[in-house]
């Protein structure tokens, strides 16, 4: 099978930006920005249900796990449906797909970030805390002190992987017509008709060059952040 | 938008049978791909132990693709890529009429829809199945394969009757957690046309508007089969 790549090469903007210029942010450019946007918002989130599952009472410890494992048992297509349909419906005004897509996102991690990151504070010497409490710092000043910043040498390649598996998770966002990448290719492929192969391979590439580089970098932080190696 | 519940918008007449046809066409696509990602799994583990080198560079390389790459670009790939490759005679034979592979909602199991389906779903499960059975692979210790090989066994039989079975017990947990999410993923497969439970959902939103019954119902079905499959999947392994 002959591969004729010129289909790519003319359209190579439209897989990178979409109509962005023209008022519609799409392409490999609104694949990325939603799932920085989603990455933030699931980290602030899952760090503070870390703390409110450690410092709150047992029930809201039990009702976050609880939250965190029910959005993990549906299919992430119908997290995206919900928000799409309720905020509407409860709000009375009209969401965005690509918001719905990474508030979707952002809840459906928030959880893996939570688990990570109370499993990250649990790794670390009891004593920590209790030298923490001694010194006259309250238990929330020994959350972000000492307890989160130490925690994150361990962490932050597991964030990196859940960002990873984000960005390919943005390409649920097809369901709702958001015009990210894979959308993009999917619209590239109906116009040319001929060159499944030629595209859908391209955005294939594009998607294990962002995800494997961001592996590859997890495990270059994950050695470098080594305890022992870090400088004081 | 209104917000009147009518679950009459979804659980009567044709909705109702679409939502049927639905649960058979996941229930058939769960079976088929979580048949295809155990086989596929072994012979991943196998060839990533293999004594020639390429051969396991070859197969990291495959399990690097699959892992860092969306699963609905591999079914876009498989489906119209994949499908082309195929001689002539099978596309013909997989598009033809076969009255007895047909599922409710006239969903062929030869359709190339079907096929990529079960095919990309169960290669990306497989991938990650073969990573679990790995890191259990690692916790057995290295005297069970010596003390196989002594006995005589080569090296197929040390890997499926005595180091897998072990690998097995020590990945227990995470190994139904791949299942269930299969099951979740063949929901993706709505993407190429599969008429299961998230296309038929996606089906009655279009027909009645009834989005907030359609959507509770395809949640309910989707939670429903994973408790299931759950409790399925962990009394074998008290048998």
């Amino acid at each position: 099978m002959g591969l004729d790549f010129t289909v790519i090469w003319k359209n190579w903007d439209y897989f990178l930006w979409g109509r962005t210029f023209q008022g519609e942010v799409g392409g490999l450019l609104l694949t990325v920005l939603m799932a920085l946007a989603a990455g933030c918002l699931a980290l602030a989130l899952g760090i503070a249900m870390a703390l409110a599952a450690r410092l709150g009472p047992r029930p809201l410890r039990l009702l976050l796990t609880f939250l965190a494992d029910l959005v993990r048992s549906i299919p992430l297509i119908f997290v995206i449906f919900w928000i799409y349909f309720l905020v509407p419906a409860l709000f009375r005004t009209p969401i965005p797909g690509a918001l719905s897509v990474i508030l979707a996102l952002a809840w459906f991690s928030s959880g893996a970030v939570m688990y990570a990151t109370l499993a990250g504070i649990e790794a670390l010497p009891r004593g920590l805390r209790e030298a923490g409490l001694a010194s006259g710092l309250t238990e929330g000043q020994v959350f972000f002190a000492i307890l989160l910043p130490q925690a994150l040498r361990n962490l932050v390649p597991s964030y990196v992987a859940l960002f990873a598996s984000m960005i390919k998770d943005t390409s649920l966002a097809f369901i709702l017509n958001v015009p990210e990448l894979t959308m993009t290719a999917s619209q590239v492929n109906t116009r040319a008709q001929i060159y499944p192969a030629e595209i859908f391979l391209f955005t294939a590439a594009v998607y294990y060059v962002l995800c494997a580089g961001l592996s590859w970098a997890a495990r270059g932080l994950a050695h470098r952040l080594r305890p022992g190696r870090a400088a004081a | 938008m209104g917000f009147a519940i009518d679950w009459s918008g979804a659980l009567t007449g044709q909705p109702r049978i679409w939502l049927l046809c639905g649960l058979a066409v996941t229930l058939a696509i769960t079976l088929v791909a979580g048949a295809i990602a155990t086989v596929l799994a072994v012979i991943l583990t196998a060839l990533r132990l293999s004594p020639v080198a390429p051969v396991r560079g070859a197969t990291r390389a495959l399990v690097s693709l699959v892992r860092n790459t969306p699963l609905l670009i591999q079914l876009m790939v498989w489906y119209f890529v994949g499908f082309g490759l195929l001689p002539m005679g099978v596309k013909a034979w997989m598009t033809g009429d076969h009255p007895w592979a047909v599922l409710p909602g006239n969903v062929s199991v030869c359709a190339p829809e079907f096929a990529a389906s079960a095919w990309g779903v169960g290669l990306f499960i497989g991938v990650f199945l073969s990573e679990e059975l790995r890191a259990g692979l690692n916790a057995v210790a290295p005297g069970q394969r010596e003390a196989a090989a002594s006995q005589g066994l080569g090296a197929w039989d040390t890997l499926t009757a005595i180091l897998l079975p072990q690998a097995l017990r020590n990945a227990y947990q995470p190994v139904v957690g791949q299942y269930l999410n299969l099951m979740k993923l063949t929901s993706i497969t709505c993407s190429i046309g599969l008429a299961e439970i998230t296309y038929q959902a996606r089906h009655i939103e279009s027909f009645n508007s009834h989005a907030f019954e359609a959507f509770a119902a395809g949640t309910l079905l989707y939670l429903a089969l994973g408790l299931v499959l759950e409790r399925i999947l962990t009394t074998g392994r008290q048998a």
